[in-house]
């Protein structure tokens, strides 16, 4: 479900333009000139060297301390403890730590993934076109329901395998995005030419698959590592995702399941709801921000 | 156009065969059967109790030949029946849970659509003012939320603290049937649903409308002196749905099996809930089942907005 | 296009209500009928979805809504009374069991009910192909007569001291109903959900699939005509979900965790119902996975958890700890090791018996198929704990399935459950725990799912199991807690209490969370609400 904004920031854009350096520094310069990406840039900046630097000079995420369990945020502890007397604030940042670093990886890895069989559909021969694109549609169709639970109970949780999970669900829509750019490209006169040259598919997909994508790549990487953080939450709350101790922004998250926590102690999965939302606000806007600065129609304005 | 309907059905066909083949394997490499689900590790089991469990459910039968006698039932129409201690018809299961997920998401949806629709286009038009930036600051809020967190939240505010609706399923056990009561229990995941998907639809919508005003024709009326409500309403409005069928095309194939968060906390008997018990107690046929309806749901809505698609917009030749 | 939309949703909407055969509901009740909605299956004592007695582990306090029992538990579960028997000897070499049956009982089909189906239910209970969870627990069982329609005797081959408290669990079956139906079909059949009939106050209506079950008055019940019309048994799929039903007024009854009660401190709505959950918790040692072989380890895991700590903040003090597999008195020894918190003897203990090479930091994952809030701050306690002397537990909450599947591998990779965090009924028959911790009971033979091989341990049980007349029971199994304490097959943890919270307006209402839901002598028919 999460994955629809990806597709929906993606969509409007170019279908025919063959990308050159110089676009590309015009398009960061419009991204430097849009107020809302650069707002967001700026917030998920701090966002990030927050979680990053903080918990070097913070609380320890996982000290317990029984006499002081559930207290509100005060003195001492500035977002108050969890059930079991963790300073709230220091798992904030070390859960962001993990939540961006889960983020960040998947998005590699699913971008990488979901470019290299989109781009080799097309390079590939028409065998290796229909088999993929099958498969993307298969994957396309299966409940995501089904494969989140099973990959996650096969995998068990822990990082690295909410990493592959998260992997795993989210490349198909960018196969296919890639795959409907690089079929109108494979019958240019370029491309056909290199071809008669002899050039390979791997060649092709490197010399003028990555390059003649690059804008939709880069959109794709933003959305994802919001859709990314949404899916490992939505992981931790099906019981899956990061384990405990380890905090992610997930599990936080996941202890409003309580109704008491949920009515009694806010504090304890209101700043990880916030967090997330702020977050993957701050990535939408960048990644808005992006879609509009890659659009070659504004260099006709 | 018929041609080419039933051409994407056959292959829709051949897809759901192996969709339920991949369906198949997923299950048989995830830890546990159906035995394990209902064994209390309280109780005394013996290897020999547990083979013979087994043995009864014909779970001990070769991988290949399971899959082929279940494909074989479901070529004649039957798709068995749920290993639970009921053993009800899986049609019968799926049937009862498609009405009320249809009811949900169609409300959900219905809101969504009218609402993002209408906050998309005042958005457009009245591009950079207060009005457009609340509204996109409200939908950057919503296609953020996870929805889980907009369930929870919204249970515990509407129903906990406020009473204002009931706390979950879809009717009041044991109370005869009312419309006032259905909508009670529907209002509020029907709203939680809306929220992210209206989020969608307006920026979607929003987009594709600033597109369209800079068109030549909008333009052209404009020097013509058409009255610019009219424009909105009449050629603006009209262009600019084009792709935002597309998206709420491909999101209503996907969200039968997609409210699973919206249906687990509020309790709502559908689809997604119906999947998620199933698999926590590796209920095969009821998951290969419900896989497959939903699996089809999503190939028929792929095909109807294509065609839809090809209707709205005459440039597009379906081939 | 609003407007299109909108007329469309509701041409959509009506067809989906069509689908969902969402009809009145038929013989809908007179007004001034009351009914009582409830989550009777929510929590541990529950078995949503299961209405076939023979494979019930838990689940009673649904399931005797219809269901009776020859025997049950008092109303305080101290002591084993007749429901459907009205008297009871036993002859002095305990062999021999003469069971008179209360008359004048009615299936809620209006035929009597006999011996014949006595004699019916326990053949049934006896044949595994039924998928009965009794075949094992009634073995000792050898004939059943029935010298007149009243009078049922039993003949044992062996003494089995627990025969009666297996009697209070096996629901009396009809034999006119089910003497047609194949016994190997029974596991999977309509017949559970389509108007069976029990001897009950109350008739199983209807089941609607995930949702809720339907029971009404057996006006014919023969302990009279039941105050309450109909009973509604809703189904959560989690605890939280049944309190905030419970709270807005929608369910009047519900289990509740421990960390629930504070939303219901101080609301005179509500009565709070506290019961023993006869359900030990610990921490198994999985001697599989050879590196618990040394006592000292196992004793420094005691060592290292403040449990006292952790009953009293986390659990607000609404547990006991326990220091061997029972808390009841009776059955505590005087000079247990009481294990007191003291990190610096376990570190010491561990330092002795070479910890570092046995394991050292290596992650220990511990399985559980607990997943409440509660639980997984009681492993994030025990993690912390732990991790002070050096023993690092990592804690991995699982489905049931996985977790039997993982427990009951014919080659289980005892690695992914170095320990278990679980539970074992340990009353009111304190007998149960053998199933768990005798060297006999190691799968593929049962339940001993950590292997525990302790001599001591299994010999403390298996004299208290042969004890032919009982008369040193006390003594017996206080011998089991003190090997327990001893050997430390596990580390035992505690015994919790269990909750339950009744809406104020229910008046003669006997419940309690008692393990497995009972049963227990609830005596439905009393039940009233307050107008």
């Amino acid at each position: 479900m999460t994955d629809l904004n990806v597709e929906t920031a993606i969509a409007p854009a170019p279908r025919r333009k063959v990308a050159r350096r110089g676009p590309i520094v015009r398009a960061l310069g419009r991204f430097g000139a849009n107020r809302y990406a650069m707002t967001g840039l700026a917030v998920f900046g701090l966002t990030l060297a927050a979680v990053v630097l903080m918990p070097f000079v913070w609380k320890d995420p996982n000290g317990i301390d029984l006499l002081a369990i559930n207290k509100p945020p005060g003195a001492g502890h500035p977002l108050g403890t969890d059930g079991i007397g963790r300073d709230v604030l220091a798992r904030l940042l070390a859960g962001g730590r993990v939540s961006l670093l889960v983020a960040g990886v998947s998005t590699l890895l699913s971008t990488a993934l979901g470019f290299f069989i989109g781009a080799l559909a097309p390079f590939g021969g028409r065998f290796a076109d229909a088999a993929i694109m099958r498969v993307v549609d298969l994957a396309m169709t299966l409940p995501p329901v089904i494969l989140l639970l099973v990959l996650a109970s096969i995998t068990g949780p822990g990082i690295v395998p909410t990493i592959a999970v998260i992997s795993l669900l989210s490349w198909p829509l960018l196969s296919r995005m890639v795959r409907s750019r690089l079929l109108e490209l494979r019958e240019r006169d370029f491309i056909i030419f290199a071809r008669g040259a002899g050039a390979g598919p791997w060649h092709l997909v490197m010399r003028h698959g990555l390059p003649n994508t690059i804008d939709i790549l880069v959109v794709y990487a933003t959305l994802q590592v919001a859709n990314a953080i949404l899916l490992e939450a939505g992981l931790s709350f099906l019981g899956l995702g990061v384990p405990p101790p380890a905090a992610s922004w997930g599990n936080m998250l996941n202890a409003a399941r309580s109704t008491v926590v949920l009515q009694s102690y806010p504090w304890q999965w209101m700043f990880a709801g916030g967090a997330i939302v702020l977050t993957v606000v701050c990535i939408n806007l960048i990644g808005d921000g992006l879609r509009d600065a890659f659009d070659p129609r504004a260099d006709l304005e | 156009m018929l041609r080419y309907t039933l051409k994407r059905l056959a292959a829709g066909a051949a897809m759901l065969i192996a969709l339920s083949m991949l369906v198949f394997i997923l299950l048989r490499l995830a830890p546990g059967d159906p035995v394990d689900a209902y064994i209390d590790p309280m109780v005394k089991m013996s290897a020999a109790d547990m083979a013979r469990l087994r043995a009864e459910l014909g779970l001990d039968k070769p991988l290949p030949v399971q899959y082929l006698i279940w494909l074989r039932d479901v070529l004649h129409g039957d798709f068995g029946r749920s290993l639970q201690r009921t053993g009800e018809p899986v049609l019968a299961l799926i049937g009862s849970r498609i009405g009320p997920t249809l009811l949900l998401m169609l409300s959900g949806f219905g809101i969504a659509i009218i609402f993002g629709l209408i906050a998309g286009v005042v958005s457009a038009v009245k591009r950079g003012s207060v009005r457009d930036g609340t509204l996109l600051a409200v939908a950057a809020v919503g296609v953020s939320s996870p929805a889980f967190l907009t369930a929870l939240i919204g249970l515990y505010l509407f129903s906990v603290v406020l009473h204002w609706a009931p706390s979950g399923g879809m009717l009041t056990p044991a109370m005869p049937f009312s419309l006032h009561d259905l909508l009670s229990h529907l209002i509020l995941p029907a709203l939680i649903l809306a929220f992210y998907q209206s989020a969608l639809v307006t920026r979607y919508m929003r987009s594709s409308m600033l597109e369209v005003l800079t068109q030549d024709y909008i333009r052209t009326a404009r020097a013509k002196g058409v009255r610019e409500n009219r424009i909105v309403s009449h050629h603006a409005v009209r262009n600019a749905l084009l792709p935002v069928v597309t998206l709420i095309g491909s999101t209503l194939g996907l969200a039968v099996g997609g409210a699973i968060f919206i249906e687990s906390v509020f309790n709502w008997p559908g689809m997604g809930l119906l999947l998620v018990n199933a698999v926590e107690l590796r209920d095969y046929p009821v998951i290969m089942g419900s896989t497959l309806v939903i699996g089809a749901w999503v190939i028929v809505m792929n095909i109807a907005t294509d065609l839809v698609y090809a209707v709205i917009d005459p440039r597009v030749k379906v081939s | 296009m609003g407007l299109i939309g909108n007329r469309t949703l509701a041409a959509v909407t009506s067809a989906a209500l069509a689908l969902t055969g969402l009809a009145p509901v038929a013989g809908w009740a007179a007004a001034g009928d009351k009914t009582l909605t409830g989550g009777f299956d929510v929590g541990p004592g529950g078995f949503p979805g299961n209405f076939n007695p023979l494979m019930a582990t838990t689940g009673y306090m649904a399931l005797t809504l219809n269901y009776q029992p020859l025997f049950v538990y008092d109303g305080k579960l101290s002591q084993i009374v007749g429901q459907l028997a009205k008297s009871y000897t036993v002859s002095d070499d305990k062999k021999t069991y003469t069971i008179t049956l209360q008359p004048d009982v009615k299936w809620q089909d209006g035929t009597p009910f006999t011996s014949a189906d006595v004699a019916f239910t326990l053949k049934l209970a006896q044949d595994k192909t039924s998928g009965s969870v009794y075949v094992d627990r009634l073995s000792a069982i050898t004939d059943v007569e029935t010298p007149d329609a009243h009078t049922v005797v039993l003949k044992l081959s062996k003494v089995n001291l627990s025969l009666l408290d297996t009697l209070t669990k096996l629901m009396m079956l009809p034999k006119h109903k089910l003497e047609k139906i194949d016994p190997s079909t029974l596991p999977r059949n309509p017949y559970w959900t389509d108007h069976p009939i029990a001897t009950g106050p109350f008739v199983f209506d209807k089941y609607v699939t995930d949702q809720y079950v339907e029971y009404s008055r057996f006006k014919e019940y023969w302990r009279g005509e039941p105050k309450i019309a109909r009973v509604v048994n809703r189904y959560f799929k989690t605890t939280a979900g049944a309190v905030s039903a419970l709270k807005s007024g929608e369910i009047q009854i519900s289990y509740v965790n421990a960390d629930d009660l504070s939303a219901f401190k101080g609301d005179k709505g509500f009565h709070v119902i506290k019961g023993n959950s006869f359900v030990v918790n610990y921490l198994g040692f999985n001697f599989g996975a050879k590196i618990w072989d040394n006592q000292k380890v196992r004793q420094a895991v005691m060592y290292a958890i403040n449990r006292k700590a952790i009953v009293d903040s986390l659990y607000g003090g609404m547990a006991k700890v326990a220091n061997c597999g029972y808390v009841v008195d009776r059955y505590v020894p005087k000079g247990l090791n009481d294990y007191a918190y003291d990190p610096e003897k376990a570190r010491q203990l561990l330092k002795e018996a070479g910890w570092d090479k046995i394991n050292g930091s290596k992650p220990i994952k511990v399985l559980t198929y607990y997943n409440t809030q509660l639980s997984d701050n009681v492993l994030g306690a025990m993690q912390a704990m732990l991790s002070q002397v050096g023993i690092n537990i990592v804690p991995r909450d699982v489905d049931m399935s996985t977790y039997n599947a993982t427990i009951y591998a014919t080659t289980p990779d005892y690695d992914s459950f170095g320990l278990v965090y679980a539970g074992l009924t340990n009353g009111p028959d304190p007998s149960n725990l053998n199933i768990g911790l005798n060297a006999s009971q190691i799968p593929p033979n049962g339940s001993n799912y950590t292997r525990v091989n302790l001599p001591g341990v299994s010999k403390a049980f298996d004299t208290a199991l042969s004890d032919a007349d009982g008369s040193k029971y006390d003594s017996d199994f206080q011998n089991v807690c003190k090997a327990m304490n001893t050997d430390l097959p596990w580390a035992t943890l505690w015994v919790t209490d269990r909750f339950g919270v009744a809406s104020a307006k229910l008046k003669d209402f006997v419940w309690m969370p008692a393990p497995g839901g009972g049963p227990y002598a609830s005596h439905p028919e009393k039940w009233d609400i307050a107008n």
